[in-house]
């Protein structure tokens, strides 16, 4: 989510020359590019690509691939795959490019075909290219100059020839004595012996035709010249080295710097911390370089002496950084390039460094302001020595480092220009394909060949990816907004007071459960509101060490709540909490013994063997030992019977004891606010139940991404029970009567928390259910129960390691194995599939199988106000966290190692704050690639309910939405709450939806429906057989 | 007791038989172009380590209960000339069954443990593939009774563990460690191989039993005295450095994490570096022939244990820091064997072995362990430097530091003093061939670059 610190304004410092104030704001300006994630532990989605949000998403996604050499798209060939597996529809793949185009579309391409046509074929037929010999060898030895490509029609294939023949026979033939022919002609005619020329059988037609095209798009490719492909830009002096095959200096660079930037930043896995950390980046890398290290690397030699220097000299970072540009020889207008490309050579780590210098709360040990200049000084310094050493060593170069990327560019061969013949070949498979015959391109003239040539390689690669993309995301926008348009015109509910309701965070991995419950229980209702429930707070459990806090990430809370043990077990809990205490000291001496000397040799020697019982047991059944691990720890956690501390009666709110909770007047508020924007202001059931969420997994670093991100990466459940508290409180009661709520007294309240991977579902206070509810408690704890084992086995579908047939029962029992087990790299899947968010009333949704990939939000439009102020703050908040999510997913699955972190089976934990592949590597960023790989990459898509007119005064007010809106980075519809009509947001204006699918299918559960299918589902709707048929 | 003598080699022989024929399925399988199934292979690979523990099992129980110290199954020669005798030899004794044991019964946590890691990953195949050989070499070199079969499994362990390290091919990274790793362990080979011919020499074969006498191991006769004793002795020791990771080349053990977590656990953790080892147990009769020799191996373990614990302690990432501890281990079991504590050295080895292989495969749970022990705790656990080093001076501290951060300078030392000349040296040749080839068929050739000499 959007996360990326606020931009920030350097301190007009005026100490600081103005030629190093230019430099210091610069780098910050630079540093925008770097990826934005924060200490792993506290995983928060965001836009991979928040620093170019102020473009549109196409020119952001290129812009980005050209900076980062990442994948702006998915590959050509993996959006042919889509298409001929009919995810990607042809006519769709025809709508958009037409739209696309505009009123270009029809326009002809000199006579030959409608632009249109022509960009249609190159994307449903793969052209192949190649280098100059390797297109001799493919015209020579292959069928190409014999028989038509295979993916042209018969029908085209043979108009083709036929027209061929004509040609040849009408105009070619007929005028053959004396007609002034051009010389190939008459070398195709020497070729093929045209004597007998009417005993020609159909084969013999089809080669000549073909070598007749190859020859004409020849000529023509001769008008056409040679194309110099795009030059490649050399930034930093290692661009320039290493173009020659010389040694990499990154290599030699990273080394050192990677090594030195893990201990700076380490939060605790060293024993020995870095002498002098304290005093920043550079200044403990120049101390400590400063030493005798006789010994170090080949290439440092000197670097003693000039560490030395600067110390002496007492220069800063800043003016180490000019020194060293001075010395690279970077001119002032390209500074900015210059330490950009710098910085990103190790992106993971600049990033890490500068997000943890700007957030210093988010660590225990925070890192002085200023580092990343320190970062980049370093770079800088090291750089110098390793370019020096590569460039002598591997290209003989001695000369200053200031003339080295002049001298090296001279010696750089330029590109091969892309040959004539190359760029024949293109259109010789676009004749085929299109049907473009010899006697047509034999009449076009030198300067139509040349603009031909511009249109047809005019439509990059780039491009068709687009739009390939586009189509795909159309396909499923129709698909979607067709489920929800077949669904508006149903009937609406009776107005029954429901049996409970349920409350879930809007994730779209609970619409499942929900589902399930209202399928269990169709008298029952569920509701969808970000999981956070309005509580904002910075949270301790009982047996916690310290604060965390539970609100989206944008917001710093101003309240702490804690949990403490029931008065009556306090003697219990005491006793507990040093046991607990006592173990946890007895396991870390453990730990740390065993990396030493002596305790290491003791402890191996001595209880070495006994690894094995945990090893087998963990490894083999990470179920039972879980379950093991459970019942011991009932003996040590603290006493079940736990209670808040909610309710604050000081003034001040801290973390001191007797300042915790919220003041009762503060309460009201957050009931207040939580009720109105689900819009529940009437009809309350006698119970309605309230669920967080949060995940529990084992050898996961990323565990935290798999958490609430409305809790900002935390787990739920304590938001929940605080609410429910709230909510059961009489005097809010009192107070929200008097605001217009009326809650009737009957109505219970209870919080619970589920959790995602194992698919568990706790409650919490359970003991303050009155007697009256006690039954029906029971009887919705029952559906629950049933609902969330149906979840599990919808669950298992995705998971190709669960069998298809696996029962309900079995199905759960597999994803509290999943969770618990130690080789598990897929716990859950996360938010893999996300698509959709819709906000509206549930009845807009109920029923609807939506194959959990919608974010669900209630919002009752009946019930905003005239200016939709509800709307606006639910929109505020759901706008960030809900694309941050998407477009995260998005970038780490369209190119895993770029945008992502690749594979996860190599990372490797360092400093406690991110992950590395294997040794030594730049840190990780994004996601996984077992976490995505489900994904499909589509950008949200939203669906409001509320009115055009509504939902652009809303983008008018919120800068956020609008930019994210207009600049495409989400899709935007709008459901009209009257007439249940759809628009659809398109450029700047709203167009009317037209469904074109017939009526949705229908299931009796959905259960039914996905059965035995393990891919993304077509939306269903469910409709439970009644008994009168 | 003839039943028994069969029953014993009949067991003795699956133990080896059960990975080779896991082998031969596999390459029977890539011969015939087939891909097999996830599944199939898991079950395959957890059956014919199983097949083979369990000969383990009834094996040492047959011997215990017998009181049968030593049983050699001999599989015939392979090549007989003078002064050489070549033959695969197994034998079943105190070490090689606790070694097989060990390693077999860490392969089956290791393998259940990847069929559920590796699942979907494209190099699943290729993962056992190596894993079997490395299964295959490992039984191979545990139970070799002659020089010559704990080469080929040596060999075997080796090539599997490198291409095991550049497992993730597509990136740059982990083949360039793996090659760095290689030529550390072709080192150590070319060492073994030496020995291997040393001991021929002397012998006229490769028996390890020649080597001890009639006795079972540890014991010995004492009659292992004379110069070529000490040099087999270095030899071995300089093969069960490189293989162990131990001083100087003690910096190749950070680079092989690059691999799939759970061959990091098996390998580096558990395994492969405790294969130096096993050898300088197999052949301590060897060290006991020279005091000196003795002394060279307590000093190298302690030199190393130092080494690894002074580096281990600046590690800031969770494999690097558990790679170091193993180390810091492996010194110590190295020094033990010099001191002559062979039983304890043995125990030492076994008990270290499945405790870093249960830390290894917990690695990527740190973040998860670590806070659970906050909260028991209470406060954040942060480790104190030792008291010893807080009176050092301050410069001595840096000193200190940087030596460890830099892991002793053992990699830039190698670099500089015996790769560099050494690729120095070579080009050089290479240039002067061209020339003199030039010269003789008479043509100018354009010169030939040389790798300039940096100035030390």
């Amino acid at each position: 989510m959007a996360n990326h610190p606020p931009n920030w304004v350097a301190p007009s410092d005026t100490t600081l020359p103005a030629e190093l104030q230019r430099l210091k704001e610069t780098l910050h300006h630079a540093a925008h590019l770097l990826p934005a994630q924060g200490p792993i532990g506290v995983f928060i989605h965001h836009n991979t690509l928040h620093a170019f949000e102020h473009l549109t998403f196409d020119e952001a996604v290129r812009a980005g691939s050209r900076v980062f050499g990442c994948e702006p798209y998915l590959s050509e060939d993996r959006y042919r795959e889509e298409l001929s597996r009919g995810r990607i529809r042809s006519s769709e793949l025809h709508t958009v490019l037409k739209r696309d185009l505009a009123a270009q579309a029809d326009e002809t391409v000199h006579g030959l075909s409608t632009r249109l046509e022509l960009r249609l074929a190159m994307l449903e037929h793969p052209l192949r290219s190649g280098e100059g010999h390797e297109l001799d060898w493919f015209m020579g030895e292959t069928d190409a100059l014999r028989t038509a490509r295979r993916d042209v029609s018969e029908v085209q294939r043979r108009r083709l020839i036929t027209e061929t023949r004509h040609w040849v026979m009408r105009r070619i033939r007929g005028s053959l004595p004396g007609a002034d022919h051009p010389a190939w002609i008459k070398s195709l005619f020497t070729q093929f012996q045209p004597p007998r020329i009417e005993e020609w059988d159909e084969a013999r037609w089809e080669a000549f035709t073909m070598s007749a095209l190859w020859a004409i798009c020849r000529e023509g490719g001769k008008w056409a010249g040679e194309r110099l492909p795009a030059t490649i830009r050399r930034i930093r002096h290692r661009d320039f080295i290493s173009a020659l095959g010389g040694t990499d200096s990154d290599l030699l660079v990273n080394d050192v710097l990677i090594r030195f930037c893990a201990t700076f930043l380490d939060q605790g896995i060293a024993h020995c911390a870095l002498p002098e950390r304290d005093r920043g980046l550079f200044h403990s890398f120049c101390t400590l370089h400063r030493t005798d290290g006789g010994a170090s690397v080949w290439w440092l030699t000197g670097f003693r002496a000039e560490v030395e220097r600067l110390q002496k000299e007492n220069r800063s970072a800043l003016a180490s950084i000019q020194e060293s540009l001075t010395d690279l020889g970077v001119k002032p207008e390209e500074t900015e390039e210059f330490l950009s490309a710098t910085l990103l050579a190790l992106r993971g780590w600049g990033g890490m460094i500068w997000h943890v210098e700007e957030r210093p709360d988010r660590v225990h040990h925070p890192i002085p302001q200023g580092s990343l200049i320190d970062f980049v000084a370093v770079r800088l310094l090291l750089e110098r020595f390793a370019l020096r050493a590569a460039a002598r060593t591997s290209l003989h170069y001695d000369g200053e480092l200031a003339t080295l990327r002049a001298v090296l560019a001279e010696r750089i061969p330029s590109p091969q220009p892309t040959c004539d013949k190359q760029r024949a070949f293109l259109i010789f498979q676009m004749a085929q394909v299109l049907g473009w015959t010899p006697d047509r391109l034999y009449h076009l003239k030198p300067a139509d060949w040349v603009s031909l040539f511009a249109e047809v390689e005019g439509f990059t690669e780039l491009d068709r990816r687009r739009v390939f993309h586009l189509a795909y995301e159309h396909r499923f926008r129709v698909q979607t907004l067709d489920a929800l348009a077949a669904r508006a015109t149903a009937a609406s509910e009776a107005p029954k007071r429901p049996t409970f309701q349920a409350m879930f965070c809007i994730d779209e991995r609970e619409e499942s459960i929900r589902r399930h419950v209202e399928e269990v229980a169709p008298e029952a209702e569920t509701i969808g509101a970000a999981g956070f429930f309005g509580v904002v707070m910075y949270y301790r459990g009982a047996a916690a060490a310290d604060f965390v806090p539970l609100c989206p990430v944008v917001v710093r809370p101003q309240h702490w709540v804690s949990e403490t043990v029931d008065r009556r077990l306090s003697d219990q809990a005491r006793l507990r909490r040093s046991t607990r205490r006592r173990i946890g000291m007895a396991l870390q001496g453990f730990h740390g013994g065993s990396r030493r000397i002596v305790s290491g040799a003791f402890l191996s020697a001595t209880l070495g063997l006994l690894a094995t019982l945990p090893l087998v047991a963990r490894v083999m059944y990470p179920r039972l030992t879980a379950r093991f691990r459970g019942f011991f720890d009932s003996f040590i956690a603290p006493p079940p019977l736990t209670r808040l501390v909610l309710e604050r009666v000081t003034p001040k709110a801290g973390p001191e004891e007797d300042h915790h909770g919220f003041l009762p007047e503060e309460m009201i508020n957050i009931a207040e606010r939580i009720l109105r924007d689900v819009g529940l202001t009437a009809r309350f059931a006698r119970l309605i139940l309230i669920f967080g969420h949060g995940s529990t997994s084992m050898n996961n670093p990323h565990e935290s991404a798999h958490d609430c991100g409305a809790c900002g990466g935390g787990q739920g459940g304590p938001n929940a029970r605080a609410i429910a508290e709230m909510l059961n409180d009489p005097r809010v009661r009192t107070s929200l009567t008097q605001r217009g709520i009326e809650i009737p007294t009957d109505t219970v309240f209870v919080g619970g928390m589920h959790n995602t991977a194992s698919d568990h579902l706790t409650f919490q206070d359970v003991d303050r259910v009155p007697s009256t509810h006690q039954s029906e408690f029971d009887a919705a704890c029952r559906a629950m129960q049933e609902a969330i084992i149906r979840n599990a086995h919808e669950r298992a579908r995705r998971f190709s390691s669960a069998p298809l047939g696996l029962s309900p029962m079995a199905a759960k029992r597999h994803m509290e194995g999943r969770s618990e087990d130690l080789s598990q790299v897929r716990p859950e899947w996360g938010h893999a599939t996300n698509a959709i968010c819709i906000v509206a009333r549930r009845q807009r949704t109920r029923g609807l199988f939506l194959d959990r990939r919608a974010f669900l939000v209630s919002y009752d439009p009946l019930q905003d106000d005239g200016e939709n102020a509800i709307l606006a703050r639910i929109l505020g908040a759901v706008f960030p966290v809900c694309s941050g999510i998407n477009l995260e997913y998005y970038f780490s699955y369209v190119d895993s190692p770029g945008w992502g972190s690749g594979s996860k089976l190599p990372h490797n934990i360092t400093g406690l704050i991110g992950v590395m592949d294997g040794a030594m590597s730049d840190l990780r960023t994004g996601l996984p690639w077992q976490m995505v790989e489900i994904h499909e990459p589509v950008r949200l898509l939203f669906v409001i309910e509320t009115t055009i007119a509504a939902m652009q005064k809303i983008m008018g007010k919120n800068p956020f939405i609008e930019t994210m809106v207009r600049n495409d980075w989400v899709q935007l519809a709008v459901l009209d709450p009257e007439s249940g009509r759809i628009s659809v947001y398109h450029a700047g204006g709203f167009e009317p939806h037209v469904s074109t699918d017939g009526p949705l299918p229908v299931a009796a559960s959905s259960r039914e429906w996905y059965t035995g299918w393990r891919d993304h589902l077509e939306f269903a709707e469910i409709r439970p057989p009644t008994g009168d048929n | 007791m003839p039943d028994q003598d069969r029953l014993l080699t009949t067991l003795g022989l699956l133990i080896v038989a059960a990975p080779f024929a896991l082998l031969a399925v596999f390459f029977a399988a890539f011969l015939g172009q087939r891909r097999m199934e996830e599944q199939t292979i898991g079950r395959l690979i957890q059956g014919a380590i199983y097949v083979s523990l369990v000969a383990a099992l009834g094996a040492a129980a047959i011997m215990l209960a017998h009181h049968l110290p030593h049983f050699t199954i001999e599989l015939g020669d392979w090549v007989i000339a003078p002064n050489y005798h070549l033959k695969f030899q197994f034998v079943l004794d105190l070490l090689s069954l606790s070694y097989v044991t060990l390693a077999l019964g860490l392969c089956a946590i290791i393998a259940a443990f990847s069929t559920r890691y590796l699942h979907r990953e494209p190099g699943y195949n290729r993962f056992f593939l190596l894993f079997a050989v490395f299964l295959m070499g490992m039984v191979t070199a545990a139970l070799s009774d002659t020089v010559e079969t704990l080469f080929a499994g040596w060999e075997m362990v080796g090539l599997s563990s490198v291409l095991l390290i550049a497992f993730f091919q597509e990136r740059p990274a982990p083949p360039r460690n793996g090659l760095r790793v290689w030529i550390v362990y072709r080192v150590c080979d070319a060492a073994l191989m030496l020995a291997a011919i040393l001991m021929h020499e002397i012998n006229g074969e490769g028996d390890f039993d020649r080597l001890v006498g009639e006795h079972a191991w540890p014991q010995h006769d004492p009659l292992l005295i004379g110069p070529h004793f000490a040099l087999l002795g270095v030899l071995f020791i300089i093969a069960a450095a490189g293989k162990s990771a131990l001083i100087p080349f003690s910096g190749w053990l950070p680079r092989a994490m690059e691999g799939p977590t759970p061959s990091s656990a098996v390998f580096y953790g558990a395994l492969s570096v405790h294969l130096g080892v096993f050898l300088l147990l197999r052949i301590s009769p060897v060290l006991d022939s020279a005091p000196w020799l003795s002394a060279l191996v307590v000093v190298l373990g302690l030199t190393t244990a130092t080494f690894g614990y002074l580096a281990g302690r600046v590690q800031t990432d969770i494999k690097s820091a558990l790679a170091f501890a193993s180390l810091t281990q492996v010194g110590i079991i190295i020094a033990e064997i010099g001191f002559g504590l062979r039983y304890f050295a043995l125990i030492h080895m076994l008990g270290h072995a499945c405790l870093r292989t249960l830390q290894f495969i917990r690695a990527p749970s740190l973040l998860h362990d670590h806070h659970q022990l906050e909260n028991a705790i209470g406060v954040r656990p942060r480790a104190e430097q030792p008291q010893w080093e807080q009176r050092l001076p301050a410069r001595v501290q840096r000193w200190l530091y940087r030596f460890s951060l830099e892991r002793g300078y053992l990699d830039s030392l190698l670099e500089r003093f015996i790769a560099r000349p050494f690729m120095i040296l070579f080009t050089r040749f290479d240039c002067w061939e061209r020339r003199w080839a030039n010269l003789l068929e008479g043509r100018k050739a354009p010169e030939v670059t040389e790798i300039v000499d940096e100035p030390l």
